[in-house]
């Protein structure tokens, strides 16, 4: 497994360490690229700041707090709209942001008093909701200004309130990964323990690292009550803040997320002696087994295997339509940070792609090495990739599809790829059994589309086919399939709504009744 | 008079109109050739702001960091420039012109761009790019200081600044456009190429609305050159269009190379097209031409259509870049319609001298307020609490929840506008211009009257 040296990067000698080539036999014992140093000044790489990391990505999914940012308005401006973390309470948390709008004389003498005004007027906007959480910034962790202290003086003056204060200002540590830190460790400080939770199952978990982008933890948070276990909080999407508090009372931590949230879950073990146990939403083996896993933990695998068997009968004929459909197409797969392993062994075994790279913005070694290890032969991997690196792989390895974010996206468009977005989704949810199956959808959808086919015509110089007034992506996409998989009367294509959250609220469940005693540590 | 002019009273910020300074400066900084800015500061000071430029124009614009961490925070990092700086031209042989733009933690922790570009000039680029054409300059853009728009306004006077050399005296106008699309800039340079006129604009972004080729190019960026910038000091005047989008610059050029500036108005509506037009026609004495006239015809037509039958009387608040929030204004007036409100995003303390927020004040006969400093809570608040009745909104993406969550129908105008597709193609600007922004209110507000069912039968016959 060499080190890949990029044309682009000569020049930077220690990128050299940042990149490996998975050679025929290698295991990572060969070689792992390093992670989450210094980004390389000027490199135009992709990371984002410690702020965004706590604020945007693990706070603010939160979804009864008033989020508020303590600096200048363009932390605030620019970490709002730019996700798709939903929630069951109107999108509370998506629609409202807050700053403190430091200004120049708050940075010559200081910004306490603006901070204070600001914690007010807040509350008195939006009197339904109590809770809020604070973020520093770069400005104000500078200027010095003591968060907490405030935070303290305003919970005394409003005793119905409670708040949260995150120190993680931009420049805290080489990426967003900093912040997640940060938030992870303020979080369980502060806040764990401060609230008494009613236990209402035997089997009672808290989800963590699950953001609920476009409905995932929906989705999930269905299979936990068809399985009678108590969700006492997510950590963070569609989260409460209470919920939050209570962390300490569950039997179990789930975790999805390990890039983000495993801290959490560790101090929760160290302090509270709550096993944390690695599962993984995404892919129909990895979520069945993560299923079983818990159902085993509790002694309900027979709920687990009942939901399994379920959901797998109803679309494993959808998502093996689009797998006899994705054979062997190429895919680079850089998203942020976990979702490199989450997804890199899955897309082929299950979708049957091939992945040609993977590499993450903010990940450490510790997800390249489980990203390399599910990775097949010949795939590069990046550390802290850049915009030239970016295209010198994509002219190298000319991938059919790359997943990754928004703007990258924009940038593969223009190389002729077509991109999903890794982060984001394009048409998510993407958890869940039907959420994989709407994952191969917007795959195939994105690879067979007929208009990226023609953007790859010269019309100057290129034969111009003039046989056809238009072309599906059947078209294209069977033109090479033997008449029996074309022809198969159980595979189908994907047939479900638009948007499933809004049928995942509506639903009801049956109810577990609580054996008495209750038999695990909650006294 | 019922038009008042009144600043937010709250301390803070619910729903951000603008971010701060150094977008307006990065955003700036792409219309130029060869140029990659590096921000001295957080990596999401840069990572969000282009993330923002492409939801907006669904392209990718190249823009450099600093990467600042923990330990530049606390002993100073413009060995982080410098290195910057060296990775930056090693990797990329095209690049001329970099901008080093601060942003509010390195102006807190007080490095000094200025002293290090000298130290440059003088080391690496003497001896590592020695015969390579490098420009560095400094934009000291703090984010605790005005917004977007004001870093926008010293971003052009940095250029213009570092660039504008007195030299043979020239025909040419400069034109700075302001902070708008391409699909503007492409209706400016149309108005001036069917006047005769040759002009210099600031900055070239019509390519920002770029094709996707078989040739598989993939970078995009402005086209305005070094030697464009330098040839601002010869121009025979400089027009500004958007007064608080380019106004330094302008006053520079007049002080410093002595370039007679035509400040505004901002070309939106028929009238304000006519008096640029007047204006363009004044100081180069080029006559206005017929193809002009039937343009024009061609718009008022248009609007003749839908403004006194449909338009009229119709409530509207407008918020987001103060030349565009008062030039709309002045174009729903003309609509005959009631602009409600208008929120500017900042604390500029100058609007309030504008002579055009005056003559609103002066001349309009209906209620209105003008918010300074404004948040999008001033205009929920005075829906959701105070009785505020609108029937349209004009403004950008970050707004939309209060027209969907209030039914308020909405035009989206200026920037960013990633929530519609394509607006960066079309102009708000000239005779087009205002055809197309009449009729996007008007097709906006029949869509609204059919979805609540709203005398939508009034439409059978018209």
């Amino acid at each position: 497994m060499p080190y890949h040296e990029f044309e682009a990067s000569k020049c930077i000698p220690e990128r050299k360490q940042h990149a490996v080539i998975k050679g025929p036999g290698e295991d990572l014992s060969h070689a792992l690229p390093k992670g989450y140093l210094n980004t390389i000044p000027g490199s135009i790489s992709e990371r984002g700041c410690a702020y965004c990391g706590a604020k945007h990505v693990i706070g603010t999914p939160m979804k009864d707090v008033i989020h508020i940012s303590h600096g200048p308005v363009g932390c605030t401006y620019d970490t709002w709209q730019t996700k798709r973390y939903i929630s069951d309470n109107n999108n509370f948390q998506l629609k409202y942001t807050f700053a403190t709008d430091v200004k120049e004389k708050h940075i010559v003498f200081g910004a306490e008093p603006l901070l204070k005004k600001n914690i007010h007027e807040a509350f008195d906007a939006f009197p339904e909701i109590k809770r809020m959480t604070i973020y520093q910034t770069c400005a104000t962790a500078l200027i010095g200004d003591d968060i907490d202290a405030i935070a303290q003086e305003v919970m005394e003056e409003r005793p119905d309130v409670d708040i949260f204060v995150c120190n993680s200002p931009g420049f805290a540590g080489p990426s967003q990964s900093g912040g997640h830190h940060k938030i992870n460790i303020a979080w369980i400080n502060q806040k764990v323990g401060t609230v008494e939770p009613e236990i209402t199952s035997d089997y009672v978990i808290n989800y963590v690292g699950e953001y609920n982008i476009q409905g995932d933890q929906e989705v999930m948070l269905d299979f936990f009550n068809r399985m009678g276990i108590q969700v006492l909080s997510t950590f963070t999407g569609n989260g409460s803040y209470d919920g939050l508090r209570a962390m300490h009372r569950a039997h179990l931590n789930v975790l999805e997320c390990a890039r983000s949230a495993e801290y959490i879950c560790d101090e929760l073990r160290a302090r509270y002696g709550i096993p944390r146990l690695d599962i993984d939403g995404f892919g129909f083996e990895p979520l069945s087994g993560s299923l079983r896993k818990i159902g085993l933990f509790f002694g309900i695998e027979d709920r687990a295997e009942a939901i399994i068997a379920e959901e797998t009968a109803k679309w494993k004929p959808q998502l093996d339509w689009y797998k006899e459909r994705l054979k062997g197409k190429r895919v680079c797969l850089w998203p942020g940070g976990s979702k490199l392993w989450h997804w890199a062994h899955v897309i082929e075994e299950e979708m049957g792609l091939k992945v040609v790279s993977v590499y993450t913005k903010f990940g450490h070694q510790g997800d390249m090495e489980k990203g390399i290890s599910r990775c097949s032969e010949g795939a590069l991997a990046i550390d802290d990739p850049n915009e030239l690196e970016g295209l010198e792989a994509i002219e190298m390895l000319k991938p059919d599809v790359i997943f990754t974010g928004k703007r990258p996206g924009e940038v593969a468009k223009k190389a002729g790829v077509p991109y999903l977005n890794a982060h984001g989704y394009h048409n998510g949810p993407y958890k869940g059994y039907e959420g994989w199956v709407r994952f191969a959808r917007d795959i195939y959808n994105a690879i067979y589309s007929p208009m990226h086919q023609l953007s790859n015509l010269d019309i100057s110089k290129d034969e111009i086919p003039t046989d056809n007034g238009f072309l599906t992506r059947k078209m294209l996409s069977d033109a090479t399939l033997p008449p029996e998989v074309v022809n198969d009367p159980i595979l189908k294509q994907y047939d479900g709504k638009l948007d499933p959250i809004p049928d995942l609220r509506a639903k009801t469940y049956p109810v577990f009744p609580k054996k008495e005693p209750a038999p695990v540590a909650a006294e | 008079m019922t038009c008042h002019v009144v600043p937010k009273e709250r301390a803070g910020v619910v729903n951000p109109i603008f971010t701060c300074q150094p977008a307006g400066a990065q955003f700036a900084s792409i219309g130029v050739k060869d140029c990659i800015g590096i921000v001295h500061g957080g990596q999401g000071c840069v990572m969000f702001v282009r993330l923002l430029i492409s939801q907006h124009l669904k392209e990718s614009f190249e823009i450099a960091s600093s990467s600042l961490h923990e330990d530049g925070a606390v002993f100073g990092a413009l060995n982080r420039v410098e290195e910057a700086v060296d990775v930056l031209l090693s990797r990329y042989p095209h690049v001329k012109v970099v901008p080093i733009i601060t942003t509010c933690s390195t102006e807190v922790i007080g490095d000094d761009v200025d002293g290090v570009i000298t130290k440059l000039e003088e080391g690496l680029l003497a001896e590592k790019f020695a015969g390579r054409e490098v420009h560095l300059l400094a934009m000291h853009q703090p984010s605790f200081v005005g917004s977007m728009i004001s870093g926008y306004d010293l971003a052009v006077r940095d250029f213009v600044k570092k660039f504008a050399e007195k030299g043979e005296p020239s025909e040419k106008i400069t034109l700075i456009t302001g902070w708008v699309n391409p699909g503007d800039v492409k209706e400016l340079k149309h108005l001036l190429k069917e006047m005769e006129i040759e002009a210099n604009v600031l900055f070239e972004i019509e390519s920002f609305d770029s094709p996707l080729l078989p040739s598989k190019d993939n970078v995009n960026h402005g086209n305005t050159t070094v030697e464009d910038l330098r040839n601002t000091a010869n121009a025979k005047a400089t027009f500004v269009l958007n007064r608080y989008e380019g106004g330094k610059a302008a006053d520079f050029l007049k002080k410093k190379h002595k370039v007679p500036s035509v400040i505004g108005p901002t070309p939106i509506g028929i009238r304000n097209t006519d008096t640029f037009l007047k204006q363009l026609s004044d100081v180069t004495g080029k006559p206005i031409p017929k193809k002009l006239v039937h343009e024009r015809g061609v718009a008022l037509d248009a609007i003749a259509d839908i403004s006194h039958m449909f338009l009229a009387e119709k409530k509207v608040a407008i918020y987001g870049a103060p030349d565009l929030v008062i030039g709309l204004a002045e174009f729903c007036l003309d609509l005959e319609m009631r602009p409600k409100l208008l929120l500017l995003g900042d604390d500029n303390s100058k609007y309030v001298e504008d002579p055009r927020i005056k003559a609103l004040q002066e001349n309009v006969d209906h209620e209105m307020e003008i918010v300074t400093n404004a948040d999008f809570w001033e205009l929920e608040d005075r829906i959701k609490n105070k009785g505020l009745e609108l029937d349209l909104i004009l403004g950008h993406s970050k707004g939309r929840f209060i027209s969907i969550d209030y039914g308020i129908p909405m035009v989206r105008v200026g920037f960013p506008t990633y929530d519609r597709a394509g607006l960066y193609r079309y102009p708000v600007v000239g005779y087009n211009g205002a055809a197309w922004l009449a009729e996007q209110m008007a097709n906006t507000l029949f869509q609204d009257m059919e979805n609540k069912k709203n005398k939508e039968w009034v439409l059978n016959v018209w």
